[in-house]
């Protein structure tokens, strides 16, 4: 079975309940969902999110640096999960009527 | 993961992005695995950052994307017509390269490499043909969809395609091989003059396939509009 995989969509969740180091986002998001994403993916993906707004950078914690999801982010991980939820309520439905 | 390999994946980013987040990734990877799959995933990304560089961390002449569709617009003459010239002979010689390798090594005693052979041979003969028949048809493509997708007037890439297909209407292989010598293969532009009509059509027909998917892409693109 194909795990889903958005990498920014999957950073932004994972920060939804509250903020996190890079390795901490990595264990997350693998409990969430099943996918494992390589640090280099990962690391892709914050420096976007960060770039849109959607995230933002923490003092670090040692040597690591937590991020935390904006209210800006906040709300577009609200509308992109709205529309999943839309897309898969809608596609079980079809396939219950099959 | 070795420190040592930490950093030298590191050095594959751009600088700008190695300068923000370098650090981090470099903690994540010295304290994680060092399989395959990390080193790949790291390489990969790391390649991507320069194709298609973060928006906030790239100059604007940062990132081998933006380089080249600045050349794009500065000398599209290079970009679409030497450029592409260049590629077509450079194949056609790595083509004549494999021919006259692989008549000496698998057919030493004929006098022309033009004969049916299977086989690893076979095998070895077809990529060359395979690079003679389908480079101009491959950088044809690669030139008339970088135009679009970069829009760039047509004047450049069309006469760029229009030399690409006359050269590959018109270019010609010959093999000989002198008495008690070694085979020579050897590459000509020149056609006779009742052989003119023949090129033209067939210059024409690899101009229109290589042209077509950019035109295809165009027209999609006015449609939507």
């Amino acid at each position: 079975m194909a795990h889903y995989s958005d990498p920014p969509l999957l950073v932004l969740a994972s920060l939804a309940n509250g903020p996190k180091h890079g390795h901490a986002m990595i264990e997350d998001i693998a409990q969430l969902c099943g996918a494992r994403l390589g640090p280099g993916t990962l690391y892709g993906a914050i420096g976007r999110l960060e770039q849109q707004g959607w995230i933002e950078p923490l003092e670090p914690e040692e040597r690591r640096r937590p991020y935390r999801i904006t209210a800006v982010g906040r709300r577009v991980l609200r509308a992109k999960l709205t529309v999943l939820h839309q897309f898969s309520k809608a596609g079980l439905g079809r396939l219950k009527a099959i | 993961m070795n420190v040592k390999l930490a950093h030298l994946l590191l050095r594959l980013y751009p600088r700008r992005w190695r300068a923000r987040y370098g650090a981090e990734l470099a903690d994540m990877l010295v304290g994680g695995q060092s399989d395959l799959r990390t080193i790949a995933n790291v390489a990969w990304s790391a390649m991507h950052e320069h194709w298609n560089p973060t928006p906030g961390l790239a100059m604007d002449n940062d990132g081998i994307a933006s380089r080249f569709e600045s050349w794009c617009v500065k000398a599209p003459w290079a970009m679409f017509v030497v450029a592409p010239m260049f590629l077509l002979a450079a194949s056609y010689s790595i083509a004549c390269l494999i021919l006259w390798s692989g008549w000496n090594m698998f057919l030493p005693g004929t006098n022309t490499p033009f004969v049916r052979i299977d086989g690893l041979a076979g095998a070895y003969f077809g990529i060359g043909r395979l690079l003679y028949f389908g480079a101009p048809l491959l950088i044809g493509w690669v030139v008339g969809i970088v135009a679009t997708r970069q829009r760039i007037k047509a004047v450049w890439p069309a006469v760029g395609l229009a030399l690409l297909a006359l050269f590959a209407a018109t270019a010609q292989v010959q093999a000989n091989r002198p008495a008690n010598g070694a085979g020579q293969v050897s590459m000509t532009l020149a056609q006779s003059v009742a052989s003119f009509p023949a090129s033209l059509s067939h210059a024409t027909v690899i101009f229109l396939v290589c042209a077509l998917p950019a035109l295809i892409w165009r027209l999609s693109r006015v449609r939507r509009a």
